[in-house]
């Protein structure tokens, strides 16, 4: 790789960044359109059905929905450039209202599950690695991966049954009891369980491949001369085979944000947890256009980030890859 | 004296798929402080698993069967992970073979060696630590230490990582030190300065070395005693001299006479016939016998205990015993051929006495070789033709394949550039063999990939038959000619088999995807010939290449190569990564493959001794340069350029005596006016050259100084 100014390096990335936001948009501004059902029910609710021909014109004149799609894309963009992106048809608010609370209640449910997957997944991987292959690490490999072939709903189900309905130890849905919004032992109560489902199901990927990344290093020669320098297991383990492991580890680690994030969503829907997944899933489910679009594109923004945080992690962490002064065989090239 | 280590009867196994690996088996030996014992065999035969066990650095598979290890008296044999901590790096240490991968890429080199200094001196302050660490890196001989302790391990050449392994396994001044192959991965020349280097430091640290390896030149620079293993088991034990001189076990006939340097001209090189036993079921008797020519019916019944010759030698073979027929040593009477110097082993005697034996050297071929540009012979001849480039001295017809004046580079970045190959230009006849030689980095392999098309040279031309293979259009009007006359071997054949593809498929891939007939029917039928053709029968058909060892991969590769009957054939260094009985046996069948069908061959190595044996022609690479083009005896002895005579004097030679007294010529880079940076210098693995910089180096033009003897003369004149 030739070594480029920094300025240009990450203007790239913004430049890239941007045109998929954009590629983003249009594809589900029409694929949401192609779905069928009825955009009105959302906006008007019963009523629609009683609704005669004139009226229904109206209203759709009033919402845009009769402009070619292209038009009411063009139209999107322009407001949505002055930060208009209009009102939620269910909710008659502006979506980004619609939003605020809700995205909070995501960010807790799937960052400190995302960080609770990511230490814990460190903590489990080296500790299986370092009894590898005594009867402990035998046992946490076969749970592992049992548990990580559960499906969430399912998961999510026999958990509510066990602790919210025969248990009655545990609320079964939603971010808090009526009325206690603002009781912070309510909520945490209130997360217990949706949050096992989120790191149950992601924590045994990471956690084995930490595990064998781990086990790999071991095996490495350098290992073998770290050894026979005298250096305990302890210290290769730590000192040596974890700093190897953790660029990539950071950067995987990077890039399934968006993959837990996915997981939540699904959490979300069972537990009736008013997140951005079950509004999500509504939004789809009405035709709830403005709100659906603004949805995907935060998603979108999510992964796509995520994504360029990994290759930046990458292409940044080792030595190596930061001095970027030996060239990889550049050109290969075959005549004919 | 008492011995620093004694082994007992040592037998080490593993669990395998197939049941007990019996790795190394009833093995007893000791080491005397300060002494370098060699420990010598093919591979798989139970070298570094020996070393390993002593310190307890196996795999979780590996177990101590039986006996017993002891270290002044204390057996350590069932010493736990703990103990053996705190043994590790402070009783021994080890170097291992491959510096690239025994460093870890991530920590500095300073870092990694400071690691080992404090894990037996703890209470080092932070200041003394380092100056320890420094003081270590001028012993093994890393100039500017205080510049490169913040480098990592990928900012050093092969030869450099290896001193700062080096550097680590000394740190806690161990009493014994196991060097398993620690020179293998390196080039000739700076194999030779590793070796000067462990046996300098041995000498001053008074450390007791156990070298594994399993060239018998490395053996005879270093070695005060040698051991040698075959299928687990020692054969043959005794002092160098006694080894090299005096050698009592078939198996270690056959290793002295599988090395080219005893290759008689014209003459195919000896191979111990078969392959070595596998050691999950060994075989009753002594394993050998099955690949000794010499085999007594006992062999095949009952294991040879070790009979002893002398108070120091003992060696496990029925011969000894007295009931034996005597039987005179092959390895007598050999001539060693090495550059510039005629050796016969016979006429020595070793009668258990220390003397020296006599060394008959050719003085007159000696002097001239070594008396290099004193000679008259040089620019007077006949006027030294001074000629542009090397100028065809065959006539035009006769030439598969010319090279002229190809020019590589690879870019770094903006500013930097690699000349890989710069100017290059030889000719390669029809039949001919044709070595290319130098070490690493001196672009062997660029040139072979551009004369494939697998780079695209910057400059000059390739012509194939006439035909400029660069050329797009001549390229397309010829296409399957170009893709089907010239085939290429690789060195890793591991690498370069599809490892998902059965041996059958591999080597008829080629005509299928030219939509070639097969002259044998079917491509079964082809495939099964060619693998008959390069020593392998049918049951090979339907394996897989991770089932093969490296020896038969590489006839495999070469079985390839040969179904699309090649006018061409370049061997990236095909047998560096063998053993020397393998290596034997591959360099035969390319000997006989250029015999029966005619093909040209490339042959790129850096190990001069095989290409002699092999090549006509030979031509020698320095930093992308060709420098010197010679027919093979002519260059032997009358190498003219400097590079190509350290070269020469850097091959070991397998005998005790010479090896010793003989001084590698040191090849001044200021003569050919570098700045020294190759080796000692910082610049690092990749070489940077700046793109105008001019090349004072090697700037010279090619000079015929004798026909067909063309040397660059540059500005050291």
């Amino acid at each position: 790789m030739i070594r480029k100014n920094p300025f240009v390096y990450y203007g790239q990335k913004l430049l890239i960044f941007i045109l998929s936001v954009l590629l983003l948009s249009v594809v589900v501004f029409y694929v949401s359109r192609l779905a069928p059902g009825d955009p009105l029910v959302s906006y008007y609710g019963d009523r629609v059905e009683k609704m005669s021909v004139e009226e229904r014109r109206w209203a759709e004149d009033k919402l845009g929905l009769n402009d070619p799609i292209h038009v009411q894309y063009v139209r999107w963009v322009e407001n949505a450039l002055e930060g208009n992106f209009g009102i939620s048809y269910k909710y008659k608010m502006d979506v980004l209202e619609v939003i605020g609370g809700r995205l909070a209640n995501t960010m807790i449910l799937g960052g400190v599950g995302f960080v609770l997957i990511f230490v814990l997944a460190l903590g489990l991987g080296i500790f299986c690695a370092w009894h590898e292959d005594n009867w402990l690490d035998r046992v946490i490999c076969k749970v592992g991966t049992i548990t990580s072939c559960i499906p969430e709903f399912w998961l999510s189900l026999v958990l509510i049954l066990i602790f919210a309905v025969n248990l009655r130890w545990l609320p079964s849905s939603g971010a808090y009891s009526v009325g206690n919004k603002d009781d912070i032992l309510d909520r945490v109560v209130h997360l217990i369980l949706p949050m096992t489902v989120t790191v149950v199901n992601h924590l045994w990927y990471y956690a084995y491949m930490i595990r064998n990344k781990l086990l790999e290093e071991v095996r490495t020669e350098y290992v073998l001369l770290a050894k026979s320098k005298g250096l305990s297991k302890k210290n290769i383990l730590f000192k040596h085979c974890l700093r190897n492991i953790i660029p990539s580890y950071l950067s995987i680690m990077a890039i399934s944000v968006p993959h837990i994030l996915g997981g939540t969503y699904i959490v979300e829907t069972v537990f009736s947890y008013p997140g951005i997944g079950t509004l999500s899933y509504e939004s789809a489910r009405y035709q709830d256009y403005n709100l659906l679009m603004i949805l995907c594109i935060l998603s979108g923004i999510v992964v796509i980030l995520c994504n360029m945080i990994a290759q930046v992690i990458n292409e940044r962490i080792d030595p190596r890859m930061r001095e970027n002064e030996i060239a990889e065989t550049s050109e290969v090239t075959n005549v004919g | 004296m008492t011995n620093l280590l004694e082994v007992k009867n040592l037998s080490v196994s593993f669990h395998t798929a197939q049941g007990e690996l019996q790795a190394v088996r009833d093995v007893s030996f000791s080491l005397r402080p300060g002494e370098v014992l060699a420990i010598v065999g093919e591979s798989g035969c139970g070298k570094s698993v020996l070393c390993k066990a002593i310190m307890k650095l196996l795999s979780r598979e590996a177990y101590i069967k039986g006996g017993s290890i002891l270290v002044e008296g204390v057996d350590i044999t069932n010493y736990g992970e703990r103990e053996m901590e705190r043994l590790r790096g402070k009783l021994f240490s080890m170097v291992f073979q491959d510096p690239m991968t025994s460093l870890n890429p991530t920590i500095s080199i300073g870092k990694q060696i400071a690691e080992a200094v404090q894990i037996h001196h703890p209470k080092m302050t932070k200041s003394e630590v380092y100056d320890k660490v420094i003081e270590l890196m001028k012993l093994v001989g890393i100039e500017e230490p205080e510049e490169r302790y913040r480098l990592y391990p990928y900012h050093f050449s092969g030869g450099m990582r290896q001193r700062s392994v080096m550097a680590i396994a000394l740190a806690s001044n161990p009493r014994m030190l196991f060097a398993d192959e620690p020179t293998t991965a390196l080039d000739v020349t700076i194999q030779a300065q590793i070796l000067d280097l462990l046996r300098e430091i041995q000498k001053k640290l008074n450390t007791a070395t156990i070298l594994v390896t399993h060239d018998l030149g490395v053996v005879a620079r270093v070695a005060d005693r040698v051991a040698v293993m075959y299928a687990g088991k020692i054969v043959e034990i005794g002092t160098a001299r006694e080894i090299f001189y005096d050698a009592r076990h078939p198996y270690t006939w056959g290793l002295m006479r599988s090395l080219p340097a005893y290759a008689k001209e014209d003459q195919e090189l000896y191979t111990i016939p078969g392959m070595p036993p596998t050691l999950v079921d060994p075989p009753r008797g002594d394993a050998f016998a099955c690949r000794n020519e010499y085999a007594l019916d006992i062999d095949y019944e009952e294991m040879p205990p070790m009979f002893k010759v002398s108070d120091t030698h003992y060696a496990a073979t029925w011969l000894l015993h007295e009931r034996a027929p005597e039987i005179k040593s092959p390895v007598e009477g050999m001539k060693l051929s090495v550059a510039g110097r005629n050796v016969s082993m016979a006429g020595r005697n070793v009668s258990g006495t220390e003397k020296i034996a006599s060394i008959e050297v050719d003085t007159a071929k000696y002097e001239r070789a070594e008396s290099e540009e004193k000679s008259p012979v040089m620019s007077e001849t006949a006027g030294a033709l001074e000629v542009e480039s090397a100028e065809p001295s065959a006539s035009h017809d006769d030439i598969l394949l010319d090279v002229q004046h190809l020019t590589h580079q690879f870019k770094l970045s903006k500013s930097a550039v690699v000349r890989a190959v710069d100017d290059v230009s030889f000719q390669i006849r029809k039949g001919e063999i044709f070595g290319l030689v130098g070490e690493s980095g001196s672009g062997k392999s660029t040139v072979a990939r551009c004369v494939m098309n697998v780079y695209r040279p910057q400059g000059g031309r390739i012509l194939f038959n006439g035909i400029d293979v660069c050329d797009r259009k001549q390229f397309k009007e010829n296409q399957k000619l170009l893709q089907t006359a010239r085939q290429i071997i690789f060195q890793n054949s591991t690498s370069s088999l599809n490892q998902r593809m059965k041996i059958a498929d591999i080597v008829t891939e080629p005509l299928e995807i030219h939509h070639m007939k097969t002259a044998r029917g079917t491509l079964r039928n082809e495939a099964e010939f060619q693998l008959h053709y390069v020593g392998m029968d049918k049951s090979y058909l339907d394996k897989y290449p991770s089932e093969l060892s490296g020896g038969m991969r590489q006839r495999v590769a070469i079985a390839r190569a040969l179904s699309m009957e090649p006018e061409l054939l370049v061997a990236d260094e095909p047998i560096a990564s063998l053993d020397v009985s393998i290596q034997a046996q591959i360099i035969n069948l390319l000997k006989h493959c250029n015999l029966e069908h005619g093909c040209s061959i490339l042959f790129i190595a850096h190990d001069l001794s095989v290409v002699r044996y092999l090549c006509d022609r030979i031509g020698v690479m320095y930093r992308g340069k060709l420098v010197e083009v010679a027919p093979t005896k002519e260059l032997f002895e009358n190498p003219r350029h400097p590079y190509t005579k350290r070269l020469l004097s850097a091959i070991p030679v397998p005998d005790p005596e010479l090896e010793r007294s003989r001084v590698i010529s040191e090849f001044d880079s200021a003569q050919v006016g570098q700045n020294g940076q190759d080796e000692s210098g910082g610049s690092g693995q990749v070489e940077l050259r700046l793109a105008g910089e001019p090349m004072s180096d090697v700037n010279g033009r090619m000079v015929e100084v004798c026909p067909g003897h063309l040397v660059m003369k540059g500005g050291h004149e």
